[in-house]
């Protein structure tokens, strides 16, 4: 008889699992309800008792509302649906080329680029004074400088290309998993035989499949997207603001009255998050189970740019870095000069005697709430993995794992600090680090997919036949196969919490200074050199976890190998 | 009779030994506190003063002093008055607050300062009572917030690109229109943007005495009409076309760096020479006020009611008011925000600072006003 692991008879276990479940999803209640209650105005503690709909009403009627829903929507699709377009185009075009193996070994480093670091460094590139801007002086004569901006524009177009350019990456680290599930060779050997070139095949065949299967990253995409503040401060539009950060405004309102049409707005936010979900799931279902005869309509099929994409989303990325190291050592650098005037050192040795509490501060919540929650989504994925026996019906359903990816999560926190009030003490690590489990934990499941579905069962069957002991069985045997995955994941886990900006601030009252968020205060307050060196400070944290994760992971294989080969020798 | 006296004595007596700090026993009682500060934290020179404040006050005091750096101190004004209204009474997250203005009589308004103590520190004494130190935009202080440096509303223009500056809010429209796309000013409710639709106003209502009293909805109407007349005919010809404004006077400073803007705003006469120390601005940059004068104001320090670290905060606001403190926050190469204390007791390039001619803050009302107008007019 098949036997989980961890021991199903084992209370331990049980009670591991009711822990993980109570830390990890829990919360998403008194959000829910925290926010509910202070959009229809009833909340006792902030002296709010009366049921009321005045502040949907005080919602409505606010200056420019629509504009800025319409403009959040517009940002959403449209980088959503570039990033899946232009992901598809490079897959097509570049997926097993002689150029395929540096597109995917420089994935893992570009995807690691923060958001924020990668908004700092974007602003340097593309505003009016940006290199860009530099570079076209430099040619054309200082008349032709720009008066169009990519920063902080009416329509959101720079916020729209910097989540296109960061997101490309993600979902083509989420395709290369999904494309193994797929039977590509055989379905391009069929497509040639009658005649279909590799393009038309990508086309006609895979997108159709691959479509179905990245839906829920595309989600994740959308809903980033639609609700991120820290970001869009830096470069999103101003006028209108999108609704998220107008929300973020209404919240920080000094006048109390504003946290009911925060709270109305926080839902709205959350409203609109599930209609744009609805809106991409109707156009996967449109594209390939309404109007699917474009699918046997003959052998026509789109160019896409697969190429130009790569260079351009690559070259942008990597030229992150670079210009943050330019302005975190610059002393003068007017415009339009090309290169800094004056260099100086100064900047960095005055930050770096102050830097180390914030990196304490960053590592030591990110090291407690990654590792929590990698202990978490293992308990969860063990516990998941029974239900493949039938033995058992109660499972953890995959969407209340996505949860807290798929929420808006402004409207999550919102509703959070709102219960945090009822609480007669203040715990402000707790409640950080608390939030940061959540918000890495389905990131940190996720990453441990492939390697618990690829895992061999068999082998612990035998060794439990054997009588050796569930939990020996999983220590022995399953976790030095599944090692690298889980260094891996917990290397994500740790970017993720390194990345938090709202929760630390939200729920840490300001007085939990990390990284993060002395960057996008840095940012905010356009300080350059200042920001250019947290924004380097957070793309290099997460990459020293990362490279740790590989070393050791690579270590482990190896170790793996050696044992069989020694073995089947 | 002769009861009623004694009784008024011993309650006036009480009165003055309850408002009377035992400086002894708080210094001791504020070793080892962490004070949490929340105070703008836009810029360097403000944030590496606070560093060195910190570095002062545990070396002398044993009083750690934690800068939370906001956007905006609003935002903190909102978590108190949620804390007031959830009867947190104790333990509150903020021990100290830097405000002024608006935000000032909002927390008075809604108590969430504790008693006054400005005037028993020890170093009240030096401060400089010519200046308006009692009254924040024309709201008595009451002793709940202490002084701690003056701003003036003030331009900065490179001396290379301009010769002779716009020194009225005319002559500011007559340069845009020959400059077009070089002008503009933060996005009000920006604590600089607000203030030069508030100076702009006093200007082209020719300095109504209206403005100093509460708003009306009539005196608001009349008065402030041809603001927005002045203001449709600078949008015309702002930068970006009027369609984006920079978020804060920070990013007018960057702007001018960046040949973007040709005037940037600043509420600090002293920060050309400490961003030019800073490698921020160019060497050819100079500061101007407008002809009329500078719009003036004080900016404070305040503790709210719950503070957790009050003893720690006294500590703090009476070390920046020392001599000491004032001098390098007044250095025109780090800070150079002009000092609140008599001349005579402060050092160093501090003692330079000249003040340009004042012009008075109007009635705190007008601010909420003008920035609900300019919200509802060019705010989307």
């Amino acid at each position: 008889m098949f036997k989980s692991p961890f021991s199903s008879a084992s209370s331990s276990f049980n009670t591991m699992l009711l822990l993980a479940i109570i830390i990890c999803f829990a919360p998403l209640l008194p959000a829910l309800l925290g926010l509910l209650s202070a959009a229809f105005a009833y909340f006792p503690a902030l002296g709010l008792n009366e049921f009321s709909l005045l502040a949907f009403k005080q919602l409505i009627l606010w200056p420019g509302l629509l504009d800025s829903v319409l403009l959040s929507l517009f940002i959403t699709l449209v980088s959503t649906f570039l990033a899946a377009l232009l992901s598809f185009s490079i897959l097509q075009s570049m997926w097993q080329s002689k150029h395929w193996k540096w597109i995917e070994s420089l994935l893992a480093p570009i995807l690691g680029l923060p958001h924020v670091a990668f908004a700092i460094g974007f602003v340097f590139l593309f505003s009016p004074s940006g290199l860009f801007s530099r570079f076209v002086v430099l040619i054309m004569g200082e008349s032709n400088a720009e008066t169009w901006s990519l920063v902080h524009d009416q329509y959101g177009l720079g916020l729209i290309i910097l989540l296109t350019l960061k997101e490309i990456p993600f979902i083509l680290l989420m395709s290369l998993s999904l494309l193994k599930q797929l039977n590509l060779k055989q379905t391009f050997q069929t497509a040639h035989s009658l005649g279909y070139s590799t393009q038309q095949c990508w086309q006609k065949i895979i997108f159709v499949q691959w479509l179905v299967k990245i839906r829920f990253s595309l989600f994740a995409v959308a809903t980033y997207g639609l609700s991120v503040v820290d970001v869009a401060l830096i470069i999103g539009p101003t006028k209108p603001y999108p609704l998220a950060v107008l929300v973020w405004q209404w919240f920080n309102h000094a006048d109390l009255s504003h946290y009911s049409i925060a709270g109305a707005g926080a839902l709205l936010l959350l409203i609109l998050a599930i209609f744009t979900l609805l809106c991409i799931r109707v156009i996967e279902w449109l594209v390939t189970c309404k109007w699917r005869s474009w699918l046997s309509s003959g052998r026509y099929c789109l160019p896409l740019p697969g190429r130009l994409t790569v260079y351009i989303c690559y070259i942008v990325s990597l030229l992150i870095i670079p210009i943050l190291i330019l302005w975190s050592l610059t002393f003068r650098w007017p415009f339009p000069a090309l290169f800094p005037r004056v260099w100086s050192f100064s900047y960095w040795s005055d930050e770096l005697t102050y830097m180390s509490e914030y990196i304490n501060n960053s590592v030591g919540i990110a090291l407690i709430s990654a590792s929590l929650a990698l202990l978490f989504a293992i308990i969860i994925h063990e516990f998941n993995s029974r239900r493949t026996r039938g033995r058992y019906g109660f499972y953890i359903p995959d969407i209340l794992i996505a949860l807290p990816m798929l929420a808006p999560q402004l409207s999550l926190l919102f509703g959070l600090q709102i219960t945090t009030l009822l609480v007669p003490k203040p715990y402000y690590y707790l409640w950080v680090i608390w939030a940061h489990v959540v918000f890495a934990f389905p990131y940190i499941y996720l990453a441990l997919n492939g390697a618990y579905k690829s895992y061999d069962k068999r082998l612990d069957m035998v060794a439990l036949s054997l009588g050796m002991q569930p939990f020996k069985v999983w220590w022995t045997i399953k976790r030095p196969q599944i090692m690298p995955a889980i260094l891996i994941a917990w290397a994500v886990g740790m970017s993720v919490s390194l990345a938090q900006y709202l929760p630390t601030i939200m729920l840490g009252a300001g007085r939990i200074v990390t990284i993060t968020t002395e960057a996008v205060a840095l940012a905010s307050g356009q300080q350059r050199r200042t920001s250019a060196i947290y924004a380097l400070m957070q793309t290099l944290l997460p990459f020293m976890f990362f490279l740790f994760a590989v070393v050791v992971g690579r270590y482990y294989s190896i170790k793996n190998n050696q044992y069989f080969l020694a073995r089947t020798k | 009779m002769k009861y009623f006296f004694s009784a008024l004595i011993l309650l006036l007596s009480n009165m003055a030994l309850a408002s009377q700090l035992d400086w002894q026993a708080i210094s001791d009682k504020a070793k080892g506190q962490t004070v949490y500060f929340f105070a703008w934290g836009g810029s360097n020179e403000i944030n590496n003063y606070l560093r060195w404040a910190n570095k002062s006050l545990q070396a002398q005091y044993g009083v750690t002093l934690k800068h939370v750096k906001v956007s905006d101190i609003s935002e903190s004004i909102s978590q108190l008055l949620a804390e007031k209204t959830a009867k947190k009474n104790q333990n509150g997250h903020i021990d100290m607050v830097w405000i002024n203005g608006e935000n000032f009589k909002s927390m008075k308004q809604h108590q969430l300062l504790g008693n006054a103590f400005a005037k028993q520190l020890p170093n009240w004494p030096f401060v400089d009572k010519t200046l308006p130190v009692n009254s924040d935009f024309a709201e008595p202080t009451l002793g709940l917030e202490a002084p701690w440096g003056v701003g003036q509303l003030v331009f900065i223009y490179d001396k290379n690109t301009i010769t002779t500056p716009p020194t009225s809010f005319a002559d500011l429209l007559t340069y845009a229109q020959q400059h077009p796309q070089k002008i503009s000013y933060p996005k009000p409710p920006a604590f600089h943007g607000t203030s030069f639709l508030k100076a702009a106003l006093l200007e082209l209502s020719n300095n109504n005495q209206l403005l100093y009293q509460a708003v009306t909805k009539n005196t608001f109407q009349r008065i402030s009409a041809p603001l927005w007349s002045y203001l449709d005919k600078l949008h015309a010809v702002a930068w970006q076309k009027g369609q984006q404004f920079p978020t804060n006077g920070s990013e007018t400073l960057q702007l001018l760096d960046d040949k973007q803007l040709d005037i940037a705003i600043s509420f600090n006469p002293n920060e050309v020479i400490s961003a030019q120390a800073n490698g921020t601005l160019a060497k050819s940059t100079a500061t101007y006020a407008m002809q009329a004068g500078a719009l003036s104001n004080i900016h404070f320090l305040a503790i709210p009611w719950n503070a957790n670290a009050r003893e720690g905060a006294l500590v703090a606001i009476n070390f920046l008011l020392s001599p000491e403190a004032q001098s390098r926050k007044g250095d025109l190469t780090i800070w150079g925000d002009p000092t609140v204390l008599q001349k005579q007791y402060v050092t160093g390039s501090a003692k330079n600072t000249t003040l340009f001619k004042s012009i008075a803050e109007p009635h705190p009302s007008w601010q909420a006003a003008l920035e609900a107008e300019w919200q509802t007019r060019y705010g989307h």
